[in-house]
């Protein structure tokens, strides 16, 4: 297949991009979400003393971490291949490639990277005895696949209207976090006031934040009729994503 | 009955207006609830092109004239905002500089990454590696950033490339010219075995030299439309004389009206019995015969000169009656005519000019020019503006160089 050809080759690129230069290379895919972990754990268990509130046998860092990852790993996805188009003008104005192979091999990149992390940290944090429920693991990383084309979905919308609408990454550096806050990745359902709680289902990554400590820490559970919405939500996110490139994908070259 | 690779109808490209943020903000909502563009300045237009397997075709013209946004609406990089463009086979571009090649990488990650966008798989390249840097011959420069390159490197990495590739079209805009001279002519030789093999070109060059040479037929684009098409030399004949014109000085409209006060002045000049202001053509060795007539205010016998230029101004060839001892014949009271023959004429296919000139009876004073174009059609790649009479001579091995 030329297509999965030329989209391993653009994830490679994108992968080399991040770490070239580096004398360790892909050791900083492993060390970085790593450290990350030990730092987040040292300021929110010793300095703000944050614990998770009504379960007292999971701890804060792996409630934290399980819904950390999978949240940078889609936020990076979109933001990073929102500009895509835009930083490859040279390549498309004189080699003829299907363009949505750039975006998939961005969100591609990112969330191999982090899925990755994602691993490192949930075995760093089985060893360390933090009440991870291992067997989980592997549905867990299942749950990364409608999360990425979620992401997808959304990364094709995003980068067809930056190639017109420049503002739009600046945007998306504010909404994204506004995104995350809105959703149970710091803190948890329990702890909003009763007439917010409904609020959150609003929000895609509420459903993902909880997916993954009910898989991992068996802190909660999974729904059958959110599980359902979410693929689904992903499935129209992906149709969606893909019409509105390709409509406008004939014009990139003009406004570039 | 040959297949034919490209065929375009009614082909154009029209660039949107875009000055402001908000006129982006407006095209993009257009596009996404109407799929349509708004206020447009078009590049091209109107296009209708066959390329069949095996043509190669030169696409010429003036700077902006529209030839890469064809070559782009054929490789498919831009859409086309009118008619359509279908394309058979695989096409091998080397559009402009750099051909897509990424300035931090290496010339050996350029050309994986290069041959994966044509489409050919991880072990395919494996195999065509060696043969792709063994022609691009840069030496150790493949293992370094492309940002060190010079240009020629590019170019000659992206031709490796393409070369390596083999595809049923190759399209390539304005690259032989930065190549040294030696890449040039491993990549003129190259593109001549592509062509023997059956392979179709299309070649955008401002070299005619190039042109002629790889060509067959051409195609002059000229403020985005078609001007002319057809057999490469007379297309690149057309083509040159137009320039030649272009830079020629241009002439004053007031010589024209201080005629009638003249001492002499030209009533009408012929061109092979042709009076029309039209240029006249022939053929390189045909008879050229010049006539002209004169008006003589005091009735005074007139010496006449007539003289050939090139388009551009370039004197060719100049004779004056007085020289031959020829005398205008007398046709009424104030007026002579002359008739001048130029037997098997030698000039090379090309645009020139006749220029007849009215002189006193000393041969001192030029009172009058009167200009028309002749155009001389064949096909030559020799050089120069005249064909001089020679013979090639065959050599006697053995006998002594004198």
């Amino acid at each position: 297949m030329a297509i999965a050809v030329l989209v391993r080759r653009f994830v490679v690129r994108e992968l080399t991009d991040r770490f070239a230069g580096s004398v360790s290379g892909a050791m900083w895919a492993l060390l970085q979400p790593l450290l990350q972990l030990a730092i987040t754990a040292f300021v929110f268990v010793h300095v703000f003393k944050a614990r998770v509130p009504g379960d007292s046998t999971i701890g804060y860092v792996p409630f934290l971490a399980l819904a950390l990852w999978p949240w940078v790993a889609f936020s990076e996805a979109v933001l990073r291949s929102t500009t895509k188009i835009v930083d490859n003008a040279a390549l498309i104005g004189k080699v003829a490639l299907p363009r949505e192979v750039l975006i998939l091999a961005s969100v591609g990149a990112s969330f191999a990277v982090h899925t990755v992390g994602f691993i490192a940290v949930v075995l760093v944090l089985a060893v360390t005895r933090q009440g991870i429920h291992l067997e989980g693991l592997v549905p867990s990383l299942l749950l990364f696949v409608p999360l990425a084309g979620l992401a997808l979905g959304i990364a094709l919308i995003c980068a067809s209207i930056q190639v017109f609408v420049r503002d739009l990454v600046l945007a998306l550096g504010q909404l994204l976090p506004l995104m995350m806050f809105a959703a149970p990745v710091y803190y948890d359902r329990e702890q909003l006031p009763e007439q917010y709680r409904r609020f959150l289902d609003f929000n895609p990554f509420t459903f993902y934040a909880e997916s993954f400590r009910a898989l991992l820490l068996d802190h909660g559970t999974i729904g059958v009729r959110s599980s359902i919405v979410a693929v689904l939500l992903s499935v129209v996110a992906l149709v969606a994503g893909r019409w509105i490139f390709r409509r406008l994908d004939s014009h990139f070259e003009d406004f570039l | 009955m040959t297949d034919v690779l490209v065929q375009a109808r009614g082909l154009g490209k029209a660039y949107p207006k875009v000055h402001r943020t908000s006129d982006r903000m407006r095209a993009l909502g257009r596009l996404l609830f109407t799929g349509k563009d708004g206020d447009r300045v078009a590049v091209l237009r109107d296009v209708k092109l066959d390329i069949r397997r095996g043509e190669s075709l030169a696409l010429i013209g003036e700077n902006g004239a529209g030839k890469s946004t064809l070559l782009k609406l054929i490789t498919g990089v831009l859409t086309p905002s009118t008619g359509t463009v279908e394309v058979k086979g695989e096409i091998g571009a080397l559009l402009e500089l750099g051909a897509g090649f990424h300035p931090e990488y290496s010339g050996r990650d350029n050309i994986a990454m290069s041959a994966a966008l044509h489409g050919l798989s991880g072990e395919e390249l494996q195999r065509r590696m060696p043969e792709i840097i063994a022609f691009a011959d840069i030496g150790h420069y493949i293992d370094e950033p492309v940002k060190h390159y010079s240009s020629g490197m590019v170019v000659r990495l992206g031709f490796a490339v393409v070369a390596a590739l083999k595809p049923d079209l190759l399209v390539t805009d304005e690259v032989l010219a930065v190549g040294d001279e030696s890449f040039q002519k491993k990549c003129v030789q190259w593109m001549k075995e592509y062509l023997a093999a059956g392979g179709t070109l299309i070649l955008v060059s401002h070299s005619m030299y190039h042109v002629q040479k790889l060509c067959r037929h051409a195609c002059w684009l000229r403020d985005g439309a078609i001007e002319m098409y057809g057999d490469v030399f007379d297309v690149t004949q057309a083509y040159l004389a137009y320039h030649e014109r272009k830079c020629a000085p241009v002439e004053s409209a007031s010589d024209r009206a201080a005629k009638g006060t003249l001492e002499f002045s030209i009533l009408e000049v012929s061109l092979n019995g042709s009076l029309s202001d039209q240029p006249v053509s022939i053929e390189i060795g045909d008879t050229l015969v010049v006539r002209a007539s004169v008006q003589s205010r005091e009735g005074r016998e007139p010496c006449l000169a007539i003289g050939i230029v090139r388009a551009d101004g370039t004197p060719v060839y100049g004779v004056g009656t007085d020289m031959d001892g020829y005398t205008p014949q007398q046709m009424g009271a104030n007026q002579f005519a002359c008739e001048i023959e130029f037997n098997s004429v030698a000039l090379l296919p090309g645009s020139y000019t006749v220029r007849v000139h009215p002189m006193d009876s000393e041969g001192v004073r030029v009172f009058d020019t009167v200009e028309r174009g002749v155009i001389v059609r064949g096909a030559s790649r020799e050089f120069g503006m005249v064909r001089l009479a020679h013979q090639w001579n065959p050599i006697v091995t053995g006998a002594p160089l004198t």
